[in-house]
């Protein structure tokens, strides 16, 4: 009887044990309490939950910038990052901005996020404690931050002004640039100065974290708090782990809870283009259109093509041609490879960057692991030509788009600006 | 953040020298009226913007010196290796025997490409002795040839090598009656090509310059020094450290990022004019009390004016009322034009600098209407004084300043040019008449743009 009784109380404990791990490796995470209030769907668990969804959605919350935002500014960002994400319950939309209603809902949000992919890992990955130097971050973020919120200008904006905007805009990237350039120089002399200092042979020298805590005590105390409570943390997510089951049974009573959905509802995109009352007849009268052109090049080009044929058909079958051929073949291939290569390395897949720290060690000396920094700079020097590439065609495509408007208006004058 | 100075020609030389020894005689000054460790804080900033460490123990100013000639080159080392508390950098100079003629084709067709490599290595020599680069000043004249065509020259080869650096332009305005015959077309070509490859021109008139120092600082014989030191002084009290935004235990690490971030963003308008104030002898200094609302009260008024200095200023100009033409004489002299600004920054040095009340500056009438007072205006302060003076208030304006100036410049130069004066002797070295005409356009439409500004 004891024995049932300790297994019942063991199993009523393994829920709020479970949560409060949960709870404890998120950042700003909610006590227990919030989350079974939230089944219930109260409202006091609203706002918690929308600053939690909030700061877990936007990389960028580190410095708190977000949480200083008024509720319906927070529950609209919230809601148009879910929607980038896919969620795919439109129940949480149809609350107003700023209510206390939905808590039930962003709990499924919270679950939906933390069952599809690895959130927490994400998490913790952002805000790991560095103790080395740590190489800028160079890989494009996989998925946009939520986007800012879209502020109607009250009167219509002078273009001068959008101009003195741009132009404050290229200033700061210059001085940013400048930093950046500021940043790898005193980097270099720490660790050209520390050379031979670290307790590690492999590494050799001190980061500027280690230069830090030697120089200044109490920041070396700041950092070993830091690290407890990031250990604190990995701990709390390691047991989660283990008890999560327990929190997806009860997530499953959740989710009964609310009224079901209507099918249709899930599939539906939250913004229906408008169709005018003449659009469905404009549109067979398109796509007639469409089929009597493809019917008119099909004709012109097969005449075309068959007496290209007939030219060149004799031609390229011949002994020497097999070698240009095979020559040809072999340059394809290998451009093949190198754009599946470049593609391969540009594809980020969902997991973070496995950071590196930042070494400089003598030349010739052997590294076994990690990359070399020469490594590094033909891939960003190989990315720095494809998205060159990119820009040119898209600066060719205005051009043209300029070009094109300046023939429309025969009776304008227009004066282009300097060629840079 | 350093700055590195190229000193270019006779005129960027000599007042190349005045700056340096300004910016170090106001740091080391012992009467700046702050707490000893603010005045080191303010030491060391201005020393790790301006000047660098020799094992001598001697700072070396951030420069580089290029002339045509060698006699002004050699003056200015020999000037400041005299003074024994800074120096100029050895190797920082590059000069050659002959001059440039006062020709603007000479000094850009010629000179420049010839003597590219040797100057560029010079500069890149700086610059690798800078933990960061904030930007480049770049002095010169724009009446001469080699300031001017050597200048723009060297100025679009560092905006090719350096293109993340800012570049600002000391531009010496010359005398409206100067001696060189063909200055206006060695100023317009000047000035159109730094349109295009400069940041920021900020403007420094002779005309205005003597004025002080014939009427404020009362000096019977002017000569270049006494201007050149009236310029340094204005220049300074605009470059040395001044509080960061967030707090007055720090100096603003990038003054030259931050002027330009909040001054010049916009491509077609890039002229910049300073004033300051007070304006006085030694002698008269020590005699003399100001205000803060007497020093910004006369500042606005010069800004509004566009008096050139603290005397004689028009008060009869008034910011227009709302809908209403500006106020003054009825008649059309440009004298009671009120300059409407785009932007402006207010930087005040001395005791009780946090006292000053700058409303004055933040009034939208002053200011054109499609930017507000809140994004047009900015202000530096500081509590250590500069330069002996107990207070003092620099003012750098974006505004229709310089329009007036700008248009009699090109006036002239065209009428010239539609006598196609002297212009043989720019095509004969490699010059075409397309790129005077290609300058005045550029700068009618200038002259247009700051004329837009109005109401």
């Amino acid at each position: 009887m004891r024995r049932r009784r300790s297994r019942v109380e063991g199993a009523a404990r393994a829920l709020p044990e479970a949560v409060a791990a949960l709870s404890r490796c998120l950042p700003a995470g909610p006590s227990p309490e919030i989350f079974r209030r939230a089944k219930f769907d109260r409202p006091e668990a609203a706002p918690v939950l929308w600053q939690l969804l909030l700061r877990v959605l936007s990389p960028l919350a580190a410095n708190n910038t977000w949480t200083d935002l008024a509720p319906e500014a927070q529950a609209c960002l919230v809601k148009s990052a879910l929607g980038s994400q896919g969620y795919p319950r439109s129940v949480l939309l149809q609350f107003p901005d700023g209510s206390s209603q939905g808590s039930r809902e962003l709990l499924l949000a919270l679950s939906w996020l933390l069952a599809r992919g690895p959130l927490l890992e994400q998490l913790l990955a952002q805000t790991r404690v560095q103790l080395g130097d740590q190489l800028p971050q160079w890989e494009a973020p996989t998925s946009p931050g939520p986007p800012a919120p879209f502020v109607e200008p009250k009167s219509p904006v002078d273009l001068r002004l959008v101009e003195w905007l741009m132009g404050r805009l290229r200033f700061r990237w210059r001085c940013l640039i400048s930093s950046q350039q500021e940043q790898c120089i005193l980097l270099s002399k720490i660790h050209l100065y520390t050379q031979g200092c670290h307790s590690q042979r492999s590494l050799g020298h001190l980061s500027v974290a280690e230069t830090e805590m030697l120089r200044d005590p109490e920041s070396g105390q700041q950092l070993l708090q830091a690290l407890e409570s990031e250990n604190i943390r990995l701990e709390a997510a390691l047991e989660w782990r283990r008890r999560e089951l327990v929190f997806w049974q009860w997530m499953d009573t959740v989710l009964d809870t609310c009224s079901p959905e209507t099918p249709a509802v899930t599939s539906q995109p939250t913004v229906l283009p408008a169709i005018s009352e003449g659009g469905l007849g404009e549109l067979e009268s398109v796509k007639q259109e469409l089929q009597a052109l493809q019917e008119e090049l099909r004709e012109v080009s097969e005449p075309r093509r068959a007496a290209w044929e007939a030219r060149v058909g004799g031609l390229g079958q011949g002994p020497e041609w097999s070698n240009s051929r095979k020559a040809l073949q072999e340059a394809v291939q290998q451009e093949l490879a190198a754009l599946q290569g470049s593609w391969e390395r540009s594809s980020t897949p969902g997991q973070p960057q496995r950071p590196h720290r930042l070494v400089r060690s003598k030349d010739g000396a052997p590294r076994p692991q990690g990359l070399q920094a020469a490594e590094v700079i033909r891939t960003l020097s190989a990315k720095e030509a494809c998205l060159k590439k990119v820009l040119h065609q898209l600066q060719r495509q205005c051009q043209q788009e300029l070009a094109r408007l300046a023939g429309a208006l025969p009776g304008l004058i227009w004066i282009l600006p300097p060629e840079h | 953040m350093s700055i590195v100075t190229v000193q270019l020609g006779q005129c960027g030389n000599q007042i190349g020298f005045e700056v340096f020894d300004a910016l170090f005689r106001d740091s080391h000054c012992s009467q700046g009226l702050c707490s000893k460790r603010d005045n080191e804080a303010y030491q060391a900033s201005c020393r790790e913007r301006f000047f660098r460490e020799e094992e001598n123990g001697v700072p070396v100013a951030r420069a580089v010196l290029v002339d045509m000639e060698p006699k002004v080159i050699n003056q200015t080392l020999s000037k400041a290796a005299q003074s024994g508390r800074w120096n100029y950098g050895q190797h920082t100079s590059f000069c050659q025997k002959q001059g440039s003629g006062n020709n603007w084709a000479y000094g850009y067709s010629v000179h420049g490409p010839k003597h590219e490599e040797s100057i560029m290595n010079l500069i890149q020599t700086e610059v690798e002795k800078c933990d960061s680069l904030s930007g480049f000043f770049i002095i010169m004249s724009m009446a001469g040839g080699t300031g001017s065509g050597l200048g723009a020259f060297v100025t679009q080869k560092l905006q090719d090598q350096y293109s993340s650096s800012l570049k600002m332009n000391q531009i010496i305005w010359p005398y409206g009656t100067g001696e060189v015959i063909v200055q206006n077309y060695n100023s317009i070509l000047t000035l159109s090509h730094l349109y295009r490859s400069s940041d920021a021109l900020l403007i420094h008139e002779n005309d205005a310059v003597h004025k002080i120092c014939a009427k404020r600082m009362n000096i019977k014989q002017i000569s270049f020094r006494d201007l050149n030191r009236v310029l340094a002084h204005q220049l300074g009290s605009v470059f040395q450290p001044t509080y960061s935004e967030d707090s007055s235990f720090h100096y603003r690490r990038n003054p030259l990022g931050d002027l330009m971030e909040h001054l010049v963003p916009h491509p077609e308008f890039k002229m910049l004019g300073v004033r300051n104030i007070p304006q006085m002898s030694a002698a008269s200094l020590a005699y003399s009390t100001f205000t803060w609302a007497g020093l910004l009260k006369h500042l606005r008024q010069m800004l509004i004016s566009s008096a050139k200095m603290e005397e004689g200023i028009n008060w009869q100009v008034r910011p227009p009322l709302s809908g209403l033409p500006p106020i003054g004489k009825a008649s059309a002299h440009k004298e009671h034009h009120f300059n409407t600004s785009l932007a402006n920054l207010v930087v005040l040095r001395g005791r009780e600098v946090h006292s000053a009340d700058v409303e004055g500056f933040k009034d939208p009438a002053l200011y054109t209407s499609w930017l507000e007072p809140v994004d047009a205006f900015s202000v530096w302060k500081t509590q250590r004084a500069f330069d002996k003076y107990e207070k003092s208030a620099a003012l750098v304006s974006n505004s229709q300043l310089l329009v007036k100036p700008l248009d009699m410049i090109v006036g002239k130069a065209w009428n010239m040019f539609s006598s196609k004066a002297f212009i043989h002797q720019y095509t004969k070295f490699g010059m075409e008449e397309e790129d005077f005409l290609d300058s005045f356009a550029l700068l009618e439409q200038v002259v247009a743009s700051y004329g837009s500004l109005g109401p």
